[in-house]
């Protein structure tokens, strides 16, 4: 069991070196565009599958993603704060709002938070279009991330969304994902053994946030031009998309479902269709023909493929220790 | 009966003294107009396995989360090792070292066995180290029989060893009350022996007091030393197996009939 979890983190970590050195060998603009977009879409989809862990449907990150996103923007071109710090502040002033809003609104749970997380991305993406300092309607222009990356700018920002969806998955690992896994199965459990359950799921969302906020920064940079209806709730609504159809058991999941949805969207749009048909259709099927979304097609495989082909004595031997408790429990039983 | 003398050994027995570990006086809670805990005082002593019967509705559920802080009380007092805890919340109980179960289904059921206790022991640790966690883990998983189980997921093993989990999460933290809401319901006769004998273990090796609602009489006749019954939310008796067995009113409020008839 634990073995295969390591090598699940191995995995995963190659998988997203894989990717972000990759990046560096595309050569069109369009391929290399479409790489940071898949990028941002996987981190948004990370950030919303950790905020699952608590079990709650964070409607609210397009918001965070927004404010990250204006909060970088702004420090950029209205304060003149230098690239890093202002990538970082994006991400920063999202955790923060985060900490504030989950503390009064994570102490309801289900429809309701995420009805409150639908209205607070409403509310944010008004507040831009009224505010001038922010560009109001039109948008803020101007974000650019500073000339000494010259073309390392795509894998830089592929990087630190790697970096970030791994750093979640190492969280969602360690004895505090433990904790936040368990406050969804049961939180009176959690509570009832002296675990603080509110502070975890605070913190959980703040986590979740902070990425979301950096993905916002990186957006602004990647665009160069930022304006309130690219962070409307159709932003969640498109996460929780790649979410599904990747698969939300698996941290594979939100990266294998933005990239099959972004690139079938793309080829849509050569053909002059809506990719929004696309996204349609493959969540309803995804929904109702694979409910562990592409992971759980690519597990079903290879579990067929691989452990039936290999003589089964070894495989089976070694993923079933479970005999002895199952001839104890007809004992207890009996 | 012949359990509880081979269950109960005299260090037990004797260690189950008079120092007082919690009490609650003039404990009193109202839902609108309906009063169900009604002006309660008892207390629960250090190293002993008390337990909290009463027909249906009688308030042994309220009773419960009230001591536990899940539900304030209208009024009345609670006191807790030494100090006063009316009023808190359910979190600075359960660190003050009380923690209790629920009647229905107190695990996390898509975590495997070794997680749900450790969420006992992360609980009970907070600032400790993965290994001591892990030991503590393994130790409480030792004491309820529970180590084939670890790498389970919780939520496909039997109802009796799921009551198991249940304890041992609950146990892991080492707290000094340990209350349980009826974790004998739906177990078999072999089943109910082996968790008595577990709750035996966990007093004598943990250290835990023991606070058991429970509608298995006989098995609650067997294994507590004190018994308390609640009838419509008021105190009605309070003593050992036998005097409650003896008791009057006791046998009356249970059977529906009258003194006498």
């Amino acid at each position: 069991m634990h073995k295969i979890f390591h090598n699940q983190q191995v995995f995963l970590t190659l998988t997203l070196a894989l990717l972000s050195l990759g990046s560096l060998f595309l050569r069109d603009a369009y391929s290399i565009n479409l790489a940071i977009w898949m990028a941002l879409a996987a981190l948004c989809a990370a950030s919303l599958r950790f905020v699952t862990l608590i079990g709650e449907l964070n409607f609210a990150i397009a918001a965070f993603y927004g404010i990250g996103a204006y909060g970088a923007g702004a420090a950029l071109t209205v304060y003149n704060i230098p690239f890093l710090p202002a990538l970082l502040l994006g991400g920063v002033i999202a955790a923060l709002v985060s900490l504030v809003f989950g503390y009064v609104t994570l102490k309801t749970k289900g429809p309701y938070f995420l009805l409150i997380g639908f209205a607070f991305t409403e509310v944010m993406r008004i507040l831009y279009a009224r505010s001038d300092w922010l560009g109001g309607n039109s948008g803020m222009v101007g974000i650019f991330p500073p000339s000494a990356f010259g073309s390392y700018f795509p894998f830089f920002a592929i990087g630190l969304c790697s970096v970030m969806i791994l750093a979640l998955y190492l969280i969602e690992r360690s004895s505090f994902g433990k904790v936040l896994t368990a406050i969804r199965d049961n939180d009176n459990v959690v509570l009832s053994v002296g675990i603080n359950v509110h502070m975890a799921k605070v913190v959980c969302f703040g986590i979740g946030s902070f990425v979301a906020g950096i993905g916002g920064s990186l957006h602004g940079f990647t665009n160069n031009v930022i304006s309130p209806g690219d962070f409307g709730f159709l932003l969640s609504t498109f996460a929780l998309a790649y979410l599904k159809v990747g698969g939300e058991n698996s941290p594979f999941g939100p990266m294998l479902g933005a990239i099959v949805l972004l690139a079938l969207g793309s080829v849509a749009m050569g053909m002059g269709a809506g990719e929004h048909i696309f996204y349609g259709a493959a969540i309803v099927i995804a929904v109702l023909l694979f409910p562990n979304g592409l992971v759980g097609i690519f597990s079903w495989g290879y579990k067929k493929l691989v452990l039936d082909v290999r003589s089964k004595g070894e495989a089976l031997h070694e993923s079933r220790p479970a005999a002895k408790p199952l001839h104890k429990k007809e004992q207890v039983n009996g | 009966m012949d359990k509880r003398n081979i269950e109960t050994s005299p260090i037990a027995a004797s260690a189950a003294g008079h120092e007082v570990l919690a009490r609650v006086t003039n404990l009193t809670r109202r839902f609108g107009g309906l009063v169900a805990v009604s002006d309660l005082s008892m207390e629960i002593r250090r190293h002993e396995i008390l337990g909290l019967i009463g027909p249906n509705g009688a308030g042994k559920s309220t009773t419960f989360n009230l001591i536990s802080g899940f539900f304030k009380p209208s009024s009345g007092r609670l006191y807790f090792d030494g100090k006063e805890v009316t009023g808190k919340s359910a979190l600075e109980i359960s660190r003050a070292g009380l923690v209790r179960t629920f009647q229905h289904g107190s695990l996390m059921r898509s975590m495997s066995v070794y997680e749900n206790i450790l969420i006992g022991a992360i609980g009970g640790l907070p600032h400790a180290t993965k290994k001591e966690r892990a030991i503590r883990v393994e130790e409480t998983a030792e004491m309820l029989g529970l180590g084939p189980y670890l790498n389970e997921v919780a939520g496909t093993l039997p109802h009796g060893i799921q009551r198991l989990i249940s304890i041992a999460i609950a146990s892991a933290p080492r707290p000094k009350l340990l209350c349980l809401d009826e974790p004998l319901t739906g177990l078999n006769q072999t089943e109910v022996m082996t968790t008595l004998g577990v709750f035996e273990k966990i007093r004598q090796v943990f250290g835990c007091t023991i606070l058991l609602v429970e509608h298995n009489m006989k098995a609650v006749m067997q294994i507590c030393d004190r018994i308390v019954v609640l009838h419509h939310g008021q105190l009605l008796a309070t003593g050992t197996p036998d005097d409650i067995r003896h008791n009057d009113t006791v046998v009356s409020a249970y059977l529906g009939k009258r003194h006498g008839d």
